[in-house]
Formats: C-alpha cells, sequence, structure tokens
C-alpha cells in the first residue's frame, strides 16, 4: 500500500500578510501548529484524517521574555521571544522582530512577518512576529 | 478489578540514603550511587542479600547502568532494571519499587537515582516535527513566559515571584545535601546575572550529580529483618500521569499537576490541607507559585502572597521545599525524585534538625518531566 501523501512541513506560506500552515483534524474538528501527519494528539485519528488549515498571522500577545543567556549560534542574546495566541486559535512561540521588551505588553496586537536570516546552511527565511503599529 | 496503592498490601520506606548533590566532577557515578544504597542500608539495618529487586531512575548515563554499579554490593542475582522519564525518572523508580513490594513481587525492593548530566539529545527533539523557535527557547524560557504570564494576570511582581529562591535557599543551607548550602536576600536574587525575561541565575536551579537511594518494605521483611518499625513511613499513593490536551486551560503544566495531585489526594484519602510537608519541581521560582496553587494549597493568584506570609516556611502551615527544593538542594535529574522521598522520610521521623517541621505526619513528593509527565507520591506516618 503506498504511503498517502503527505502535506508540505513548511511552517509558514509567503503572501503580503503571510499565513501559518497549521492542521486541522476532520474527525474532532481540532486545530493545532506546528503541523503534524502522525495523528490528532486530541482524538487520535490516524494521518489521513489531517488536513491542511491556514492560520491566520494575525494575533494577539499572551506573554514574552527577552532572553539574556544563549549558547547557541543561530542567534545572538539578547533576543525577545512571544507566546501569541492567534486569530484562528492556537497558541505560538516565536522570535519577536522587537530585540528587547521595552515598549512591549499582555494583549498587544500582533502579526507575522517573513525575515531572511543567516544560518549554518546558508540564507534562511523564518517567520517572526512585530507588534501592529496602532492607527491614531 | 483496579486497585489503588493504599488498597494493596501496606508498603514502607524504611532506608534512605543520599550523595550530596554537587557540580559536575570526576567522580564516576559508581561511587555516587554506592554512597547512597550503602547509607540507606545502614539506615535500614538491613544486608544487601535481602533486597529482592532494584531501579535505577537516571536519564544521562547511557545504558545498562544499573549492574556495573550494584555487582559492588555483592552479586546477588536480583532483578534490575534503569528506569527513564525526565525529571521523574527517580520519582518513576520509586513507584516501581513500591509496585514490586505492594503486589507481593518482592518484600525488599530499592530505588537508587543517580546521574552525570551531559549532553545528550532527548527524544522530543527527534520526532521531526518542528517550531518556529527550535532550540532558542529552552525550560527557563519556556518558564519565563508562565512568569510574565502569572504576573500580568493577578498583579503579582518580579519580587514576590523571586521570594521563591530566598526561602528555598534558606532550607538548603540547613541542607548537607544540597548543591547551594548559602541563604540569600532578595536583594542577592534580583541582582542576577539575568537569565530570561524576569527569571536571575538564583531563580533556576543547579543541574549538578549526585544520587539518592530509597528502600521499600512490606511489613512481613520489617517483622523477618527486624527493621525499626518506629522508623518506617507508609507510601499511601504514588500516581504517574502524562499530559493531556486541555483545549481551555491557562496552563498546561499546572493544569497536568492539578490532576496528578488530586488523583493522589483520593487515593491516599487526604485533603490538601492534611499535608505537613511537601517537595515539588521548583526548577524555577514561577513553578512554586503555579503549584501550589494547582495543589489546593491556596487559591488561584494567592500562591505569591502564600510564599510571602511564611506559611509556607518551616514551622509554618506546610512546609514547602524544606530540603531547599530543586533550587537549592539542586536538580541532578536521574536522583531528584528519590531524593524528595529520602527528605520527606526524614520530615515524618522528625529527623530533619533545623530544618524539621513540628509534627509533620503527612507529606507529598511531586516531580514533572519534560514530555509532559507527573509523578506524585504521598507518605504518611502510622499514628
Amino acid at each position: 500500500m503506498p504511503e498517502p501523501a503527505t502535506p508540505s512541513t513548511e511552517l509558514f506560506s509567503s503572501a503580503a500578510q503571510p499565513t501559518l500552515n497549521g492542521r486541522r483534524c476532520r474527525a474532532c474538528g481540532y486545530v493545532f501548529f506546528p503541523p503534524q501527519s502522525y495523528g490528532c494528539e486530541y482524538c487520535g485519528a490516524p494521518t489521513d484524517q489531517l488536513e491542511p488549515k491556514s492560520l491566520s498571522g494575525l494575533g494577539s500577545l499572551a506573554s514574552f521574555a527577552t532572553v539574556h543567556l544563549h549558547q547557541g549560534k543561530e542567534i545572538e542574546a539578547p533576543f525577545t521571544v512571544g507566546l501569541i495566541v492567534l486569530d484562528d486559535g492556537p497558541a505560538v512561540r516565536a522570535i519577536l522582530m522587537q530585540r528587547t521588551d521595552d515598549g512591549l505588553k499582555i494583549g498587544d496586537r500582533m502579526r507575522a512577518v517573513i525575515v531572511e536570516t543567516n544560518s549554518e546552511g546558508g540564507r534562511a527565511r523564518e517567520l517572526r512576529f512585530t507588534k501592529e503599529e496602532t492607527a491614531r | 478489578m483496579r486497585k489503588t496503592l493504599r488498597q494493596m498490601r501496606p508498603v514502607y520506606v524504611v532506608g534512605i540514603g543520599l550523595h550530596r548533590y554537587q557540580r559536575l566532577s570526576d567522580t564516576p557515578y559508581v561511587t555516587l550511587g554506592l554512597t547512597a544504597v550503602r547509607e540507606a542500608l545502614n539506615d535500614a539495618g538491613i544486608e544487601w542479600k535481602s533486597v529482592e529487586s532494584a531501579y535505577t531512575g537516571t536519564a544521562f548515563i547511557g545504558m545498562a547502568a544499573s549492574r556495573p554499579m550494584l555487582r559492588h554490593l555483592g552479586a546477588t542475582g536480583i532483578a534490575m532494571a534503569q528506569v527513564e522519564n525526565a525529571s521523574a525518572s527517580g520519582s518513576t523508580a520509586v513507584r516501581q519499587a513500591c509496585l514490586d513490594v505492594a503486589s507481593s513481587l518482592t518484600d525488599v525492593s530499592l530505588a537508587v537515582g543517580v546521574d552525570k548530566p551531559g549532553p545528550i539529545a532527548g527524544a522530543p527533539g527527534k520526532t521531526n516535527i518542528h517550531d518556529l523557535v527550535g532550540r532558542r527557547v529552552v525550560p527557563f524560557t519556556h518558564f519565563a513566559l508562565l512568569a510574565n504570564e502569572y504576573m500580568n494576570r493577578y498583579g503579582a511582581t518580579a519580587e514576590q515571584v523571586a521570594m521563591v529562591a530566598v526561602k528555598n535557599n534558606r532550607n538548603g543551607a540547613n541542607n548537607p545535601y544540597a548543591q547551594r548550602q548559602k541563604a540569600v536576600t532578595l536583594e542577592e536574587v534580583l541582582a542576577g546575572p539575568q537569565i530570561s525575561g524576569s527569571l536571575t541565575r538564583l531563580q533556576c536551579c543547579p543541574v549538578g550529580e549526585g544520587a539518592a537511594a530509597v528502600l521499600v518494605a512490606s511489613d512481613d521483611a520489617i517483622e523477618k529483618l527486624r527493621i525499626d518499625r518506629s522508623r518506617a513511613i507508609r507510601v499511601t499513593a504514588s500516581v504517574s500521569r502524562s499530559e493531556r490536551v486541555y483545549r481551555d486551560a491557562k496552563n498546561f503544566d499546572a493544569e497536568l499537576t492539578r490532576e496528578t495531585v488530586a488523583q493522589a489526594y483520593q487515593e491516599a484519602q487526604i485533603e490538601p490541607q492534611d499535608l505537613d510537608v511537601v517537595e515539588l519541581h521548583d526548577a524555577f521560582t514561577i513553578e512554586e507559585l503555579l503549584y501550589v496553587e494547582a495543589m489546593g494549597l491556596c487559591g488561584e493568584g494567592e500562591g505569591a502572597r502564600m510564599i510571602s506570609s511564611g506559611a509556607v516556611d518551616i514551622g509554618g502551615k506546610c512546609a514547602i521545599s524544606a530540603s531547599g527544593g530543586l533550587l537549592a538542594m539542586g536538580h541532578p535529574i536521574g536522583p531528584t525524585g528519590t531524593g524528595q522521598i529520602a527528605e520527606i522520610t526524614r520530615q515524618l521521623r522528625r529527623e530533619a534538625g533545623a530544618r524539621q517541621q513540628p509534627n509533620a505526619r503527612t507529606g507529598l513528593a511531586h516531580m514533572v518531566g519534560v514530555g509532559a509527565v507527573c509523578v506524585v507520591h504521598v507518605l504518611q506516618k502510622d499514628s
């Protein structure tokens, strides 16, 4: 029996406003991110029940922390990690464009942006979040 | 029909022993482990040949840790195996030893936690599921995010969160087995260095090496081996759970603790207010606030005030982390959960010296582990 077709495991899609590539369980309706095709964590439905579900890159900031100590080479401290509750449901953790927490507060509106980074394998693209500029 | 531990034949902790938790050194794990086991045998007043099964809680030493260590006590041919359950490895080793005795498979069993943490990649990084942050979020940032969220939700301050480290280091200063044995002031805790969010270095537990051993036995063994019954402490609940999907919960870590502890209360037939001593997974200061609330020791959002009030100091209503907890005693991974059982046993025997909680009768030990898993034991002094 052939392996079921596995949707791309890319985490996001490029567009004027980038979206996150989540999954939805057809059996129970559970929506999740990051994407995986092993089986539904909520109800146990198998791979063929998990369908791609595009999630809006808009949400609100549920928490944040500026990291002062970091050993990996892929990013230099300080940098700030945010927990963002997407308007489409799931909560995701992402690197914020704001390097420190100056001016950030819980409840801030956030949107996803694609940035070019230098990683070991050359240039890469990743999804980060930034605070929405409020129009006043 | 299903039974709880308390409905099976009684299991007692009869011997405890430790090797001090300390910074990684050249000391072989064999020396660490044997020191703890020999101390536990002496404490129980029994010989190694009376022990019928052994479980080694360890996460970092590598395959087949038990016999290369335990053979030096005399190779008696008993059942032995390693138990790995992340930070709850030592707790799970205790549980397996208790189950052997409770089920009548053995009369005396050993749990020994021993570890020398090193750069071994865990399985969660090998699932081929990637997220947006990868290794840029390590445990201290996971808990820094929870700390910020907690402070914002309840109006608690960074100083109130940091008070957990002041209390637990004060306790650890009286524990000869603790890695950190020095009382610290709030100013020293807050002075940094900063690690992540509001968490400073002293608000994060030290991960070093060490060992802890617990011998558990049946009534028959206590009788036959003439073990001092007045120093035997009964294990009245052993509960092990793993995280579910809490679709509406604010905090998965607290929710897992809430349901595991609730089951332990039910199995031991106790209420939160019956607890005199609690050893919990305070790897980071914020965790103690989250878990005292999840354990029902105070209401939601009241944890910060409870820590500052003295109610959870030694001599208060319920002493929390009297050993110094993970923050001061240390978190060598494999030994940690076994060491909690040793501390509670010492407290309920009233042998804890300068850190003795007066009139301690009932204690609870709680560990969580990456995954996430949660293991809880209740110990009680027979009246």
